[in-house]
């Protein structure tokens, strides 16, 4: 698309690269009046990416891969950043790898934020990060043979299933401890994250030393199922299968993608109606993460209420959108269904309802003594960690970043919304809490708002043109932070190349230091902080190093343990 | 027998050309699991085991356990241990990775068990099932009983679902088939208006309020504009007098603006 020199935002941020780094910037290219790739010299990939991360206040949302061998015929790299400085934009920088040598220089050594990425476009392309210290898998499990990387073009057709290589978890854990230490591993059918993972804490005695851990258990191949099997139209029905819960906020980064990519113009009223269905999200999966703050502090009545308040957010689902998920309702360029005048009212009476009832809640819960004891001072995400991991949601918000999309990057119906971005300076659990309880009463209000002003007029485009090897940004704020989706049109309608990013991708790593000083009995709690997705509950085996014992015990030892801490496992 | 593969593990077992196969079970054990679900006369326990779902799934478990629902007034009730188990209910379409924790879950809970496949990936592997680090739907790697379909099933098909698993209900499922008579011939809905006419109203209808309530603001307009003796105009004054919605009567308006662009010709 081309756009207007008046128009583009985040101009500054290229003139200070070419000024800076001169004949290391080869191409600039807008896709839309805020988004700008900037292509770079492979060398000074890490200079550029650290410059605009630390100098010009930029934050590092997802960086993937992509095999351009048979467009341009190198594969390449991008690092998608938010500019949150002065002046609000997404510059992405991309750096081309030669087919014959494919190794990067990695960012990780001055950006941490990078890790996962890079270990990811190991696993998935071979290109081998230079001078990234962490060289194990990330994405691929144990059982997958060398020298296979599944988002090569060339490498193999999408439902090929290579036998498996191993049936025992040859994954190694890394402690960075100095002392000796215990071992204390969750999982690997275990408790947290929005896929089944593996936690190993390093404790001494009650105390956790270190933490690492293992995800990507249900890898199952999305990316290269939406470049394959499926039109770049169907794709938004896949993307609300990302996650259970915060789906629709997926399928609304994906169509705006595309239609970013494709210059689209989706008319106001199905902007605001993807508004008002995020909004539902929000509403259930904050109810389902306060209701897990009770259950981890001890305090069930408090899980059950939630879970029971919930309800009515799952009601209001299902009167908008025909189903408990918003699942479906996205078109490219648009939605399925409008809301009448009896939904709107039925919907603005289930608001007034759970506001009462959750203000009534979310007092009881913060009157309850146990929870400001059990969640004051744990697991603090220290503000500098924050800024070198880029994490995203209440969690950053919690420790004292406005980092909020629809407030930075306004998409949707955002821009004439009213709440506010609510942030908290004690970086610990119990501020993640406040945060959470805050927005909750933020979506009634918008939901509320949104359906007393929503503009006339049609709610979906029909008739525009797709045009292949376009891409852009696509972007929304998920209940746990923003899901990012990089959508790149290839031939017969068909997507080239897709990267999706969830929240929770951007989340884990700075976890590891969130464990670290906490005992073992709040582990539960401050993993449940970054609000994951539950999905299931395993056995949890302690390793006493200094005595050379392992004891195995169910998870739910653990977890009965987090919230009567009586009767330690560990003795 | 020619012996052991090179990989073989009687917990995980594998075909000639090293892929998984499911467990089977054997007749001694399927005629306990008879006598398991006619004597139970107890709460039934519950392990859910995620294979590699979304998470969607998980969410409404939860839900069928908590007040609304409320799944232990029959007895049920989720445990947090396999060895507790009565029911495994497995979700997601298995993938690489969870294949042998899930394996290990299976044989960890005691026999007789029944397993159940939750969800449309638990049950067939849903969109995912052909994907290269997918293995397909539950009954790839281990022996079901039930299927609860659905994405993801309500708290209510769950507990519907639990009931069948025990045995408390019968499935509800019969076959009927439908053959066309000499004379049968589909209706074409209003046919007095002209194809091009009708299709540009629906699809207008459809662009402004979507699918659902698209289809049937064309509907009441078609029907509308064909059955009375007034002229359109007149009929759609009458019809928008004291209509208390204002968004239906914005569609309603735009659909009577093309109608009588038509009848201007």
């Amino acid at each position: 698309m081309s756009v207007s020199e008046q128009t583009k935002v985040g101009q500054n941020y290229v003139d200070g690269l070419r000024e800076r780094f001169g004949a290391a910037i080869l191409e600039t290219e807008w896709q839309t009046a805020d988004q700008v790739t900037v292509t770079v010299k492979l060398g000074s990939l890490p200079d550029v990416v650290e410059w605009l991360y630390y100098q010009q206040g930029g934050w590092l949302s997802v960086l993937f891969g992509n095999d351009e061998r048979p467009l341009n015929g190198h594969f390449a790299v991008y690092y998608v950043l938010s500019m949150e400085g002065l002046v609000k934009s997404w510059v992405v920088v991309r750096a081309l790898v030669e087919e014959h040598r494919p190794e990067f220089p990695s960012v990780t050594p001055r950006v941490p934020a990078a890790v996962w990425g890079e270990r990811e476009i190991r696993d998935m392309y071979g290109l081998v990060p230079v001078g990234l210290p962490d060289e194990r898998r990330l994405v691929l499990p144990d059982d997958w043979p060398e020298d296979l990387h599944p988002l090569r073009k060339d490498a193999m057709a999408y439902n090929q299933r290579p036998a498996p290589t191993t049936d025992d978890e040859t994954y190694t854990f890394v402690n960075e401890a100095s002392g000796s230490t215990r071992d204390v591993p969750l999982g690997p059918l275990h408790i947290t994250s929005d896929e089944p993972g593996h936690f190993r804490l390093f404790v001494d005695g009650e105390d956790i030393v270190d933490a690492d851990y293992r995800m990507f258990y249900v890898h199952r191949g999305m990316e290269k199922l939406a470049e394959t099997r499926m039109g770049y139209d169907e794709v938004t029905f896949l993307s609300d299968r990302v996650c259970g819960i915060c789906g629709f906020t997926h399928s609304v980064a994906y169509s705006s993608a595309v239609e970013n990519a494709l210059g689209l113009a989706v008319p106001a009223r199905a902007q605001a109606i993807r508004s008002v269905f995020l909004e539902v999200e929000r509403l259930h999966s904050h109810l389902l993460n306060l209701g897990l703050a009770s259950h981890f502090v001890g305090f069930d009545t408090g899980f059950m209420q939630f879970f029971r308040v919930r309800e009515k957010a799952m009601t209001m689902a299902e009167l908008l959108t025909g189903a408990r998920k918003t699942y479906g309702m996205n078109l490219i360029g648009g939605v399925r269904r409008d809301i009448m005048k009896d939904e709107r009212t039925r919907t603005l009476k289930l608001v007034a309802e759970l506001r009462a009832e959750t203000t009534q809640l979310i007092d009881m819960l913060l009157s309850t003594p146990n929870l400001r004891e059990r969640t004051a001072g744990v697991g603090v995400l220290s503000k500098q960690v924050a800024r070198d991991y880029s994490p995203v949601g209440p969690l950053v918000r919690a420790s004292g970043f406005k980092r909020d999309v629809r407030d930075l990057h306004a998409y949707a119906g955002y821009g004439s919304l009213p709440f506010d971005v609510h942030t908290e300076d004690s970086c610990d659990v119990l501020g993640r809490v406040l945060v959470r309880a805050r927005e909750f009463f933020d979506s009634l209000a918008i939901i509320e708002h949104a359906l007393d002003n929503l503009p006339a007029g049609p709610v979906l485009l029909e008739g525009f043109h797709y045009q292949p090897h376009r891409f852009a940004l696509g972007f929304a704020e998920a209940p746990r932070g923003e899901d990012i989706h990089w959508a790149m049109t290839g031939d017969n309608q068909k997507l080239y190349r897709w990267r999706c990013r969830a929240p929770t991708y951007a989340n884990w790593p700075p976890l590891r230091y969130m464990l670290r000083g906490n005992t073992v009995s709040d582990a539960p709690l401050i993993v449940a902080s970054i609000d994951p997705c539950y999905s299931c509950t395993d056995r949890v085996t302690l390793v006493d190093v200094k005595k050379r014992k392992s004891t195995t015990v169910p998870y739910k030892e653990i977890e009965r343990y987090g919230r009567e801490r009586k009767n330690s496992p560990l003795k | 027998m020619n012996g052991p593969l090179p990989l073989s593990n009687p917990m995980a077992p594998r075909d000639e050309r090293g892929m998984p196969v499911p467990l089977t079970e054997s007749e001694h054990i399927a005629a306990l699991k008879g006598k398991l679900l006619k004597d139970i006369q107890r709460s039934a326990y519950v392990y859910r085991v995620d294979c590699g779902g979304c998470n969607g799934c998980e969410i409404e478990i939860f839900a069928a356990i908590t007040p609304v629902f409320d799944a232990e007034r029959f007895g049920i009730k989720v445990v947090a241990s396999p060895r507790h188990a009565d029911i495994l209910l497995f979700t997601g379409a298995v993938t690489r990775a969870m294949r042998m924790p899930a394996l290990r879950a299976w044989q960890a809970a005691p026999d007789p068990k029944i397993s159940v496949s939750y969800g449309a990936c638990g049950c067939s592997g849903g969109i995912f099932h052909d994907l290269y680090c997918v293995w397909g739907g539950s009954d790839k790697i281990v022996p079901v009983d039930v299927y609860i379909p659905g994405c993801p099933p309500t708290p209510a098909a769950t507990l519907y679902g639990f009931a069948m698993a025990l045995g408390l209900l019968d499935q509800k499922l019969k076959g009927t088939h439908q053959i066309e008579g000499e004379a049968d011939r589909a209706v074409v809905a209003h046919p007095a208006i002209a194809l091009d006419v009708r299709v540009e109203i629906e699809r207008e209808a459809r662009r402004l309020a979507g699918y659902r309530a698209g289809r049937l603001i064309a509907d009441e307009f078609l029907t509308l504009a064909s059955e009375t003796d007034l002229t359109l105009d007149e009929c759609m004054k009458r019809r928008l007098s004291g209509e208390e919605d204002p968004r239906l009567a914005e569609i309603l308006t735009r659909l009577w603006d093309i109608g009588a662009g038509v009848a201007r010709g």
